[in-house]
């Protein structure tokens, strides 16, 4: 899977985990950025991103991940 | 040895006169040795054994882990890594259930059992609970687990790891550390820095101030009202629920003002427990400003956890697919909140009285809210009410005190079969004239302590208004020498002319020691 594919599901996980089909995220988007990140909607996201592509992440990279390029770098990292 | 006790402060005085003189690269082992003599010197101070075995047990979990990562390739290792992690908790969890909570399980199935049979099916077991086992359990619970999934540094020396789980400011009633953002300073060098030492006893003395002058004095109106509630009916019940909501903030938040006064008179930040809870707008708030080091110990590692195991995956998906995208989210969260809330109730005790006044019934009116919110939203719309105004806020702030003091009702009371009789009584008679006709001076207080009391709440209130808008002492700091002179010496001798102190200068027990 390339850079570019994973943006496409992932636009896809994100737009049904904020319900919100105008969300278009890349390497700089921060929860900063999203309306409704909240801490537990990040919990959500990570559940949702997990079953849709099949990778795990730890409760540090959870807690530690800064935007969503660094989410990318991990699954890239697990799905090679 | 309560933190409120003569002999405490000449221990702590001791403690840090050989802190600042020794070399700077000693001082968490005085540090150390300190919290090791204060368990002893507390009462039972022979249970050192149980934390210092839970010390050992998550130090040596930890040591294994390492090695574990080192020799076996990533897999293997995270596997293996993970049933140590397994393990350890299961050692400190058991220890903690054993003690604590095993009578809770004996007198449930004994409930149980006695609507088919007379007499008790289980004895009750009498075992002493070492000091601070709900705070040292899941301070070092949460150390392993951090290094588990490797945010935190895994400690080399076992010294350190007993310092970090047995602090003795924490040992009390917390708060509950958290290792990578709390532990590294309690083993860094700290050069005397005079503005931390006065401010660090500037805040102990405030500490002594809730709990000495204020939370005793309501602790004598609500052993009236709660002691005899069938006397005492109606507005007094609301009067006595009012005042232990206030004893038991003043007792616990000025005890954490005493334990974090007394670390940052060793250089030393600890994590904040209370940010002036009872000005909370929504039940959430509340827990966001209420116990803060507990709700962010079981939201990080038991609400998450739930909410990414594959059951919840599986439940999730489940709801979806029958109740919609948005409801099913909501439902999914809710069940994982149930589990969250029922763990925060039965860490208060080992009773369903805290289950439900701390735990279940908080869930509901938060549940309840979620579900409103848009009902809420419709009617203010409709009735053209702005919901960010002023006055709406002070209304959301009221509602959210007095749903807490119901959850209090349960708290307090004997059993949940008394709260649910006293809420009854509480609402069945009507009796605002106890408020004029001086009736309430029999509850404990005559109308000189009364007075005192009342002032001194004003004053609190006055002080946590300006702690809403910023650091109170900082400000106070700033001021010239003869005013900053006179506001701690008026707080210091209004504390020592009216602090209740029991024989031998000890407050009555820490409300939080029992947890």
């Amino acid at each position: 899977m390339t850079r570019e594919e994973v943006y496409e599901t992932l636009n896809g996980v994100f737009q049904d985990v904020f319900d919100d089909e105008s969300i278009e995220v890349n390497d700089e988007t921060t929860s900063d950025d999203i309306e409704d990140w909240d801490s537990l909607e990040h919990i959500n996201l990570i559940a949702a991103v997990e079953q849709e592509f099949g990778v795990k992440f730890n409760m540090g990279q959870v807690v530690s991940m800064k935007n969503v390029g660094e989410m990318v770098d991990i699954i890239l990292s697990q799905i090679d | 040895m309560s933190i409120t006790s003569f002999y405490f402060l000449i221990f702590y005085a001791l403690v840090l006169f050989v802190y600042y003189i020794v070399p700077k690269k000693g001082q968490w082992v005085i540090l150390l040795l300190a919290s090791i003599l204060y368990y002893l010197f507390s009462d039972n101070g022979f249970l050192i054994f149980y934390p210092l075995a839970a010390v050992l047990v998550c130090h040596a979990g930890v040591r294994r882990m390492v090695r574990i990562r080192e020799r076996a390739e990533k897999a293997e290792a995270q596997k293996r890594c993970r049933r140590t992690l397994i393990g350890v908790i299961a050692v400190n969890v058991g220890a903690l259930f054993l003690l604590k909570y095993i009578n809770f399980g004996i007198n449930t199935v004994n409930g149980i059992a006695s609507l088919f049979r007379e007499g008790e099916l289980l004895h009750g077991l009498n075992w002493l609970v070492p000091l601070g086992i709900s705070y040292y359990s899941l301070t070092l619970i949460g150390y392993v687990a951090d290094v588990y999934f490797e945010i935190a540094r895994p400690l080399k020396n076992p010294g350190k790891t007993a310092l970090y789980g047995m602090f003795f400011p924490c040992m009390l009633s917390g708060p509950i550390l958290r290792f990578r953002e709390d532990a590294e300073q309690l083993f860094e060098p700290h050069p005397f820095d005079y503005v931390q030492v006065t401010r660090g006893m500037q805040r102990m003395l405030w500490g002594f101030f809730k709990v000495l002058v204020i939370s005793e004095r309501m602790g004598k109106i609500v052993d009236t009202v709660y002691g005899s509630y069938a006397q005492y009916p109606g507005l007094y019940i609301w009067l006595g629920t009012v005042a232990f909501a206030f004893q038991l903030y003043t007792n616990f938040s000025g005890g954490m003002d005493i334990s974090l006064g007394i670390a940052q008179t060793f250089g030393l930040k600890l994590p904040e427990n209370f940010e002036r809870p009872f000005f909370s707008r929504t039940i959430s708030e509340y827990w966001r400003r209420w116990h803060i080091t507990l709700g962010v110990w079981m939201k990080e590692y038991v609400f998450y956890p739930i909410l990414r195991s594959a059951l919840f995956a599986k439940l999730g998906k489940k709801l979806r697919a029958r109740f919609g995208k948005k409801m099913g989210k909501q439902l999914t969260t809710f069940a994982g909140m149930f589990l969250l809330w029922f763990a925060v109730g039965v860490w208060h005790g080992g009773d369903w009285k805290y289950v439900i006044g701390s735990g279940l019934l908080h869930w509901a009116y938060i549940v309840c809210g979620e579900l409103l919110e848009p009902v809420y939203a419709k009617g203010m719309a409709k009735l053209g009410i702005d919901p960010k105004a002023k006055w709406v806020d002070r209304l959301r702030m009221l509602r959210t005190f007095f749903l807490v003091n119901i959850g209090f009702v349960f708290f307090r009371a004997d059993s949940v079969g008394a709260a649910c009789a006293m809420l009854k009584e509480a609402v069945s008679v009507f009796n605002p004239g106890i408020l004029i006709d001086g009736s309430i001076f029999t509850l404990g207080l005559d109308w000189i302590e009364f007075t005192i009391a009342v002032v001194s709440l004003l004053m609190l209130l006055a002080v946590s208004l300006q702690q809403e808008k910023g650091p109170v002492r900082e400000r106070i700091g700033k001021k010239s020498l003869p005013v900053r002179w006179i506001i701690w010496y008026a707080l210091l001798f209004y504390v020592i002319l009216l602090g209740n102190y029991g024989p031998g200068y000890t407050a009555a027990e820490f409300i939080y020691q029992g947890f």
